[in-house]
């Protein structure tokens, strides 16, 4: 019999928390948070880098469909195909990204507060820390200045939250240095991953569903074209395309992984609401907590095998 | 600010992709659906995250244009007894959504 990997996760929470109380009750869940951010933001950052490479392959698997188009950066409208111009800019993909890794610069100094018991390593660590969060913030109020207005949502949260991990460094209660930057920093999150989600619904769900429709009809219109001119054997091969194709325009519709960023929404959400628990309320908090991070874990494992077709 | 009906426009390029897979259409009324459907695509991608300042007219005469495509398409039996009026009014709005682009004020 195999066991689950949730239920594996879930036993080992139920031990730690039993412990927990006689050492430190951050230690497990923000070590798997800080594990879990680094497989979602690792699975989200794939994605977004290859938007545009997947614009491309749509584009020149039209032209390999219909003989009569010729290749090119320019089409015969004037219009610039995904080969001349990228469809989604440099910037707004590198925005994306850098929101994403301030994130997870939070999840790793939570894990750094929560498992160790020398604060003097975190001014060493928190001075390099500073110098690359400084440089990161005016990345982003560079881009805001610029023309390119889609990384000005991000240029507030990403202050805040680079404030609150600079501030985990100045006191030297763990736990109390813990809990203040989950209340803190928790907000700030939750404002980013928010966008992400957005994003994730009301632009690349978009993209993802008419790309794959796009695929499939142009299959579908080559073949009625070209099909008398075809051997059995040609037709049996651009028939099993076809059905591929159609397995992948069915199964689009949840393929942007903004059902992953909500997961992470739901923990982030319940480890501020641990963070912030009365006393006679604690064990509750923890519970709620502990579903919400296996029910993240079990949403990485998911996402992580549907986007594959969509990492080109 | 405003913004283009892009769920409306997502469902016309949805709409226009089916058509040219169903062989209810002739052969070249499915082509002329395809390259529609992938040109309304490829404006989709760009007005995604396009916003407009209030009272564009050419934003709300783009937007009134996708409802009446959109409700058009809607209505099989009529897009089969009058396909090539409504790839005319589907060329049209692929014109109009040409012409909206350079007017966003910013993109989101």
């Amino acid at each position: 019999m195999k066991i689950q990997p949730r239920i594996i996760f879930s036993l080992s929470m139920g031990w730690v928390l039993l412990t927990g109380c006689l050492n430190n009750r951050y230690i497990t869940p923000v070590t798997t948070f800080h594990s879990s951010t680094a497989q979602t933001i690792s699975t989200i950052s794939a994605f977004y880098s290859s938007r545009n490479a997947y614009e491309i392959q749509i584009y020149l698997a039209g032209v390999a469909a219909d003989s009569t188009l010729a290749v090119g950066t320019t089409d015969a409208s004037g219009q610039p195909t995904p080969l001349g111009q990228p469809v989604f800019s440099a910037a707004s993909i590198k925005a994306r990204l850098d929101a994403l890794s301030v994130v997870a610069t939070y999840a790793s100094r939570l894990y750094d507060l929560a498992n160790t018991s020398a604060p003097s390593d975190f001014a060493t660590a928190g001075s390099a820390l500073g110098s690359n969060l400084g440089s990161l913030d005016k990345t982003f109020q560079t881009l805001a200045g610029s023309k390119d207005p889609t990384a000005n949502k991000y240029v507030g949260p990403i202050s805040s939250l680079i404030g609150t991990i600079g501030q985990l460094y100045l006191n030297g209660k763990r736990d109390q240095m813990v809990k203040d930057a989950i209340q803190h920093g928790g907000q700030d999150v939750n404002t980013i991953l928010s966008q992400i989600r957005d994003d994730m619904d009301n632009i690349f769900s978009a993209e993802i569903i008419t790309g794959a429709n796009e695929q499939l009809a142009s299959a579908v219109v080559a073949y009625n074209k070209d099909r008398n001119g075809l051997s059995y054997d040609q037709r049996v091969a651009r028939l099993a395309q076809i059905q591929g194709l159609a397995e992948a325009a069915s199964s689009a519709t949840a393929s942007a992984p903004s059902h992953l960023v909500a997961a992470m929404l739901d923990a982030n959400n319940a480890l501020i609401k641990s963070a912030s628990a009365p006393p006679n309320s604690k064990q509750s908090a923890l519970a709620t907590l502990n579903t919400a991070l296996s029910e993240w874990i079990s949403e990485i494992q998911t996402v992580s095998a549907e986007i594959k077709p969509l990492l080109k | 600010m405003a913004t283009l009906d892009t769920a409306t426009l997502t469902t016309i390029v949805n709409q226009c992709f089916a058509n040219s897979m169903n062989n209810q259409f002739s052969l070249q009324d499915q082509n002329s659906f395809l390259v529609e459907g992938k040109r309304l695509r490829g404006q989709l991608l760009n007005l995604l995250s396009a916003q407009f300042n209030d009272g564009t007219p050419q934003l709300a005469a783009a937007n009134t244009s996708l409802t009446k495509v959109n409700s058009d398409l809607g209505n099989s039996a009529a897009v089969l007894a009058s396909t090539a009026a409504t790839l005319n009014d589907i060329a049209s709005l692929v014109s109009n959504l040409d012409k909206l682009l350079p007017l966003a004020a910013s993109f989101v």
